[in-house]
This record gives structure tokens, C-alpha cells and sequence, in this order.
């Protein structure tokens, strides 16, 4: 039962571009996607950038626009980036069994109707804020919407995929917070390899950019907060005054395939997914293990499953989130997988350029690691102005370079402890 | 290469008790524990019920470091979490793998290897509680009105830091992983009604995979709260309790008007079965087969063929190397919605072909109500049990069996148990599908 996965199709939307190609050139040239947010008001809020998708029409990528009106943005931003992927694939109904073709996404929540909900519970809200649920709930009911409700769930990226593509193979929708489409991958690889599929719809989907994601985040002193001004030069992973991560909202998808039943449709072959490894920290809620010993283990398990010995690696993309502790903890990992060769093991975070996209951050991490492949070239680690004496390794400091690439590690540590690495390859039959 | 994996301990809180016991007993005695709701006021719901899980202490039984932690984190645990923590401590605790001496500062579980066990809880999105927002809201206001700008500058500040933690569809895998330092794999299935059964479907293939030794496989949502009633009501999803909550929930019944919200976890311990008979483990069962399809009718809608549940049930049929005649029972989701339970019941039917005659069909959803991604775990849980007895409990409030249900609904008496094969099926309403087969140890 050797079966081996491939991607044969990506599809992507970020920050930086509304296919995947124009994201890849804008990181390659080190261009940041960080701004002014653009969709709510939040000039008083401590933090007032964040990478945003520009604006875009959905109705050329799914067969019925209107049923998407009520939809949140990662809903949006998954369909267009799985049409993308579709058409990247080359895949046409007729070419395979709909019950052998599943989804797993890494999917966000939708958003909150935050106007609504405020208006509900202030509605309802008395002596000492304490809250008169009766007229909470008959405000509430005649406010919210039904389908905007709906909408938040969040496996509906997953269920409208299915519905548009007539998908009915084994469908999950994970959301372990920045790991989930890097265990959502994962988990599609092996559930081609012991055969429960053929194909499999990944990758994930994710806005948090919103005033209660946006809160959220600041109240946990996790997001940057300067400067506001040159917004920019706020997200540092490795660097000396890095002060957190910025958001990013986007989607990427990818189709991931079993190599026979690809070559048998003449497919053309991105690159191969080779290993995956996953741990828990089992230590605390958001801080890591200060050994790393989580992460390592995950990037152990993904070259053993692999089959390849660290020396093999050539590039990887880091989780690289820009705090204080995972960039610190982070290059202790290299260390302690990598041992004396970690110093000459590439590791940037396009998190400085593109924000973190959150559930969809791994998925669209994997993709550029499918592109430095085919390109020869390592995206950078830019704003790394001033180096930080515990992060002594190459992030690929302000500039892409040209290297051989042939074999790459994509990270992901998420919130809450999990984590997740992906062996990727390029393809040789 | 193909590892077998079994069942070794069980964890549940359901509106029946705390314990798999509790349910169990109350299927077979055919008690519906649905009453008016009380964890918050309803009355805006006249006529309304609500599956309830009693008090219970998330620290029962277990160490005094591992209280500790709870206690210290239980504020910023919402109340999905808090019933996670007591279902996958109660699972631990009926594994009997031996706890380790916390003054001696033992390891949690120190005869195992914890890189190699993990954890996998099917959850959903939590609503925030009202009062978390209430001051800030308050805050925020200008001129009398609620402001944005007012928001980020006074609002923001009245909120507790650690808001977003609380109500994380991930905090129930990561707080049951920092109790037991299960540090292998770890995830969190976000996928509604059919959580539950896929987060034992993905235990099994990590498993099989040799990724670990053990897995706790998990399922815990609440859907008491005044977000999601209100989201439930205005779906049209939520049954009429106007002759009174206990008789409100009417699985495959035609006076079915609705689904019963409810709250619940449920927990296995699941090991492969050469780890467990080292260690002598008492087996429950063994997981035979799984699989798992989704819903391609539309987002708010189920198949009206069943097609999903269908898929499911096939794959886990042919996972398991099974016919559909070699089942002794069919424990259904059908939680009273007419929609959702004649789709499950053409799929079922479907799916077992000349078998849907015979075999016993049950839901337990009227002692219960619908506790989302815990089902299909809870109810296995519980008729690991009940079904010791050889017996089939009837369908609680199915009085009047819907004709376009094609299956052997057990209605009125019990029906004998016949194999010892358990097939379970979830399925949410536009969404994920999932099927077990499981065979019991009498």
C-alpha cells in the first residue's frame, strides 16, 4: 500500500494578490500587503492595520452568486481560490468518482453580526450590566438573520465547497487556529494514502478581521500595535523589536491527488507531499513549551514519515509569527532538529509580508514552498532590520534569494498548542 | 499493518447525569431527561425545552495538580470546555491506567508514553456569554448610542484579556491535553452535529497509521445559551414543546416539530488493541470500521435521498469488511426534525438494503435532545451499556412511527439484540456525514 499524494492544483487569494501567482511575485519582491484596515472603523482601536484581500467580484467563480449573499469573507475567499484551484487542475466532472473526492479544510468561524448583537444585548442590558436575556432574545430575533447565523458556523467553507462541487467523499473541517490547514493537508495526505480517497479539496479559509477578531487579538497583546503610521514595518518576524503579529485574512486550496490516479489523466504534477508530522505542547493555553519541544517533535515525525533525514531540507517556511517568544522558541527548534547544521538551513516567515492568515496561514505557507521549488528561489523574511542574538539562524533577511530547492518544511504552531509540519518535494516519478 | 483498535474507557455528561451509566439507564428505562430551560431565562421561547447536563465538578476524581489547573482556568473556560474537561477525565479515569503519585511529582499517567497519546474532540464555534460584552458595550456608547470609535477607546479596555480563549473551538483539546500531557497528535473538529463521530473516525486512522498508542476521541458542544437559540429558532430547527419539554423531541415520530437544543460531551479512550491486552485493559468494544461523506443538496438542506448517510454507512461497512445483515442495531441521529430524519432514514434504508426490515433501529435524541458534536459518541457510550442486556430500548416519544421512515423503528416494546455489531450514524443538516460500526464485549 504505497500510495503517494501529489497537488495538482492550487488556487490562492491573500493580501497580496487574488491568484497565486501575483501573490508570489509581490513576496518575491518583498512587498507588504499590510495596511490601514479598510472594512470597519478601527481608527481607535490599539491595533489599526491588517493585511486585507483586495476587493473582488465573486459571481465568475461559483454557479450562483446569490447564494453567497449572506456569506462572511473566508466563504468568499474559498470558493474563488478552489475555482482557481479547479482550473489549475485541469479536473473536469467526468474524471473521477465524486465519493472517492472529499474535502479537509483548516476553516475559520464566519463573523459575529456584531451591530445586531451590540444592539441586542443593550437592548437588554440593566443595573450593574447584568443582561435581561428576555430582551436580549426578542431584539435578537427580529435582527439577526437567519443565513448570516448559519454563516458563522464553521464548517460552512467545507459545506458550500461540497454543494458547488458535488463532493460526497469523506468531508472534516478542522480549526486548531494558525495549524489548521497545515493538519488539514496533513490529514487529506493520509487519507489518500490509505485509500479512503483519490482526491481531496485542502487548505483553509479564514477573516478575522473584524471588530470582535480584532479585539480579541489586542486583548491578548498578540497582534502589533506600531507603527501606525508605516503599518509595513510591522510585522518583524526575527527581528530585534518584532512586538507581534499582524493579522491577514485569505483562503488557499489546493487539490491534492494520488499519483496514479493523476497520471492516468495526464495531470500535471506540482509537487509532491511527502510527510507530515503533529504534536501537542500539552503545556499551556498560547505560550509554548520554552524548549520547543512540541514543534520539534512534529518536525521530526514529518521527516520520518518522510523517509529523509534533515540534511535534505532546503528551505523552510517558518510558522514566523513575529512575537517575542514563538521567533525565540522557534530558532531553538531548528536547533534541536537540525543540530550544528541549522545555521545553514533557510527558514523565512512571509507572515512579515502577507500578515497571518490565521486557519488559512499553513495552506498558503505550503504554497509558497510549491513555488520556491519551482522557481529555485527562497522568499524573504523582510523588516529584519536589526538582528535579535536568539534568533542567530538565515531567515532570508529583506531579499528573495536564488537557492536550490528540491525538498521543503512548512511549520505551523497554533494557539492552544498544536502543532504541525509538511514534507514537500518536488515531484520525480 | 492494519492495527485493530478498541474502546477501553468511557466519558459522559448528558442531560441524564454525569456517567455513561446515567444515560443508559435512562434510555432503557425510556425517561426523557428534557425539561423547560434554566441556564437562562427563556421566556421570550414560550413553550420551549432544553437538554440540560446537571451540576458537575470538571475536578472530580482527579489529581491535585490537575484541580488546580482547572480551578485556576475555569474562568476562561466556556461552559462547552468546562464539559470536554469532565467527559475526557472521566474517560481516563475508567481506562484504568493507573494514576501517578503527585507528591512523589510522578508523571500524570506514568506507565505510558504521552508523545504518544493524543486527542481529538469534535467542538463547535462558541457564542460569547452576553455578560462578557454587557459593560464594555455600555462603554463604548456616545451621544447615547452605541460608537466604533467609542468601542476601541472605552470599550475595548472593559473587556477581560483573556475573552477570545474562552469560548476557542481548540481550548477543549488543549485544556484536556495540558491535564493529561497528551502530547501527541491533537485536533479539533469543527463539523456540527457529525463532530463527534469524526473525531473517533480520525483517532482510528492515526492509529492505524501508528501515530500513537492511544487517543482520547471526543465530542462536547452546548447549545443552551441565548446566541444559539436564537440562531436555532430563527433556522426554524427548534421543536415546539407546547404539550411540555419531555414529550417535545420526537425522533422519526409524525408529531415531530423540531430538534430539542441540548448540551452534552462524550469521550472514549480508544487504544490499539495489542497496547491495551499488554496491559490488561478491560475492552468495551472494537471500532470496525468508519467513514464519512457531507451533504451536496445545498448549505441549509439535507439530501433528500440520504445520499450522505448513505456514503457514510457504506464506507464504514466496507472499512469494516461487514454486510449490512451482519448488524445487530442502528443507533440513528434523528433528533425530531422531519427534514433531517426522513433524509438519515432514506439514507439508512439505502445503505442497508433488504437489511432495513430487521434491523433494530433507535434514537436516543428524546432523552436528550440534540447535544450537537456530542452526539453519536454519547449514545455509544451509553449503549455500550444497556445493550449488556441484550435487549433494544423503544424510541422514547416515537408513538406514532412516520411512514416514510422504511426502517424497523423500535417502538413500544424492545426488540432482542441479536449480533453484537453497533452501527452509529450523525449527520449535520447541510453539512458532514458519519458512520461508525462498532462490536461490543458482553
Amino acid at each position: 500500500m504505497n500510495r503517494r499524494v501529489v497537488i495538482t492544483g492550487i488556487g490562492s487569494v491573500t493580501p497580496l494578490g487574488l491568484t497565486l501567482e501575483e501573490t508570489w511575485q509581490n513576496l518575491l519582491a518583498g512587498k507588504s500587503g499590510i495596511g490601514p484596515i479598510r472594512t470597519f472603523d478601527a481608527s481607535t482601536f490599539p491595533t489599526t492595520f491588517a493585511a486585507q484581500v483586495p476587493d473582488f467580484d465573486l459571481a465568475p467563480y461559483v454557479n450562483e452568486p446569490d447564494a453567497f449573499k449572506d456569506a462572511w469573507r473566508n466563504v468568499r475567499f474559498a470558493m474563488a481560490a478552489a475555482r482557481m484551484a479547479f482550473d489549475d487542475s485541469g479536473l473536469t466532472p467526468g474524471d473521477y468518482d465524486p465519493t472517492r473526492f472529499g474535502i479537509y479544510l483548516g476553516s475559520g468561524e464566519g463573523v459575529i453580526d456584531f451591530r445586531n448583537l451590540v444592539d441586542s444585548i443593550a437592548h437588554g442590558t440593566g443595573e450593574g450590566g447584568r443582561v435581561d436575556v428576555v430582551r436580549f432574545t426578542e431584539l435578537g430575533l427580529k435582527r439577526f438573520s437567519a443565513m448570516k447565523e448559519l454563516e458563522q458556523e464553521p464548517n460552512m467553507p467545507a459545506n458550500h465547497l461540497a454543494c458547488e462541487y458535488g463532493l460526497a467523499g469523506p468531508s472534516y473541517s478542522c480549526l486548531t487556529a494558525c495549524a489548521a490547514s497545515t493538519q488539514a493537508t496533513g490529514e487529506a495526505m493520509n487519507l489518500i494514502r490509505t485509500g479512503r480517497a483519490d482526491l481531496m479539496l485542502t487548505g483553509g479559509a479564514h477573516s478575522m478581521i473584524h471588530p470582535l477578531g480584532v479585539t480579541g487579538f489586542n486583548l491578548l497583546t498578540a497582534i502589533s500595535t506600531e507603527p501606525k503610521d508605516e503599518p509595513w514595518r510591522a510585522s518583524r518576524p526575527f527581528d530585534r523589536d518584532r512586538a507581534g503579529f499582524v493579522l491577514g485574512e485569505g483562503a488557499t486550496i489546493m487539490i491534492v491527488e494520488e499519483l496514479e490516479h493523476a497520471q492516468a489523466r495526464g495531470a500535471k504534477i506540482l509537487a509532491e507531499l511527502v510527510g507530515y508530522g503533529t504534536s501537542a505542547d500539552a503545556y499551556r493555553m498560547t505560550d509554548i513549551h520554552p524548549e520547543g519541544r512540541g514543534p520539534a517533535a512534529a518536525m521530526q515525525m514529518a521527516l520520518d514519515d518522510a523517509g529523509i533525514g534533515p540534511d535534505q531540507i532546503d528551505y523552510v517556511s517558518a510558522h514566523g509569527t513575529g512575537t517575542q517568544e514563538n521567533d525565540r522558541v522557534e530558532t531553538i527548534t531548528m536547533k534541536v532538529v537540525f543540530g550544528k547544521r541549522a545555521p545553514e538551513v533557510p527558514l523565512s516567515s512571509v507572515k512579515s509580508m502577507i500578515g497571518h492568515l490565521i486557519a488559512a496561514a499553513g495552506a498558503t505557507e505550503l504554497a509558497t514552498c510549491v513555488l520556491a521549488i519551482r522557481d529555485q528561489i527562497l522568499p524573504p523574511t523582510i523588516n529584519l532590520d536589526t538582528p535579535d542574538p536568539e534568533c542567530d539562524l538565515d531567515y532570508v533577511p529583506n531579499a528573495a534569494r536564488p537557492a536550490k530547492v528540491e525538498v521543503c518544511l512548512s511549520n505551523s504552531f497554533g494557539f492552544g498548542g498544536q502543532n504541525d509540519s509538511l514534507a514537500v518535494r518536488r515531484f520525480m516519478p | 499493518m492494519d492495527r485493530r483498535v478498541v474502546i477501553t474507557g468511557l466519558g459522559c455528561l448528558s442531560p441524564a447525569g454525569i456517567g455513561a451509566q446515567a444515560l443508559a439507564d435512562a434510555v432503557r428505562q425510556g425517561t426523557s431527561a428534557v425539561r423547560a430551560p434554566t441556564r437562562f431565562d427563556a421566556a421570550a421561547y414560550p413553550g420551549r425545552a432544553a437538554g440540560e447536563v446537571p451540576d458537575f465538578d470538571p475536578t472530580a476524581g482527579i489529581r491535585k495538580d490537575q484541580s488546580r489547573y482547572i480551578k485556576k482556568n475555569i474562568k476562561v473556560m466556556a461552559r462547552d470546555i468546562q464539559l470536554a474537561v469532565a467527559a475526557a477525565n472521566l474517560a481516563v479515569l475508567d481506562c484504568g491506567l493507573p494514576l501517578g503519585d503527585f507528591k512523589a511529582k510522578e508523571p500524570v499517567l506514568p506507565t505510558i508514553d504521552h508523545t504518544r497519546f493524543g486527542i481529538i474532540f469534535g467542538t463547535n464555534f462558541i457564542p460569547t456569554e452576553l455578560e462578557d460584552l454587557s459593560v464594555p458595550i455600555q462603554a463604548a456608547r456616545e451621544d447615547g448610542r452605541f460608537s466604533l470609535k467609542g468601542w476601541g477607546k472605552r470599550g475595548i479596555p472593559e473587556m477581560f484579556p483573556l475573552w477570545l480563549l474562552k469560548f476557542l473551538p481548540n481550548m477543549h483539546a488543549c485544556h484536556t491535553s495540558v491535564l493529561w500531557d497528551a502530547q501527541g497528535p491533537n485536533n479539533s473538529l469543527t463539523c456540527s452535529d457529525a463532530g463527534g463521530l469524526l473525531a473517533l473516525d480520525e483517532c482510528v486512522r492515526i492509529l492505524k497509521r501508528g501515530s500513537a498508542d492511544r487517543m482520547l476521541a471526543g465530542g462536547a458542544e452546548s447549545r443552551v445559551n441565548p446566541i444559539t437559540f436564537v440562531r436555532y429558532a430563527l433556522l426554524g430547527r427548534m421543536a415546539n414543546a407546547g404539550e411540555g419539554p419531555a414529550v417535545a423531541g420526537r425522533p422519526f415520530d409524525l408529531g415531530g416539530t423540531g430538534e430539542v437544543a441540548a448540551e452534552g460531551a462524550a469521550c472514549l479512550m480508544i487504544e490499539s488493541m495489542d497496547v491495551a491486552e499488554a496491559r490488561n485493559a478491560r475492552i468495551a468494544g472494537e471500532i470496525l470500521g468508519t467513514g464519512a461523506s457531507t451533504t451536496t443538496a445545498g448549505v441549509n438542506m439535507c439530501d433528500p435521498d440520504g445520499r450522505a448517510v448513505a456514503t457514510a454507512v457504506r464506507a464504514a461497512l466496507a472499512d469494516a469488511g461487514l454486510e449490512p445483515g451482519d448488524l445487530g442495531v442502528v443507533l440513528a441521529h434523528a433528533a425530531g426534525l422531519a427534514e433531517h430524519d426522513r433524509s438519515e432514514a432514506a439514507g439508512l434504508a439505502d445503505a442497508l438494503g433488504h437489511a432495513a426490515t430487521t434491523i433494530p433501529v433507535i434514537s436516543m435524541k428524546g432523552v436528550t435532545g440534540n447535544m450537537g458534536a456530542a452526539s453519536g459518541l454519547a449514545d455509544l457510550a451509553a449503549a455500550l451499556i444497556f445493550l449488556k442486556e441484550g435487549q433494544v430500548p423503544p424510541i422514547v416519544n416515537c408513538d406514532q412511527p412516520d411512514p416514510k421512515v422504511a426502517l424497523n423503528l423500535v417502538t413500544g416494546d424492545p426488540q432482542p439484540l441479536t449480533k453484537d455489531l453497533i452501527l452509529v450514524t450523525t449527520n449535520a443538516i447541510g453539512g458532514q456525514a458519519a458512520a461508525a460500526v462498532v462490536k461490543m464485549n458482553r
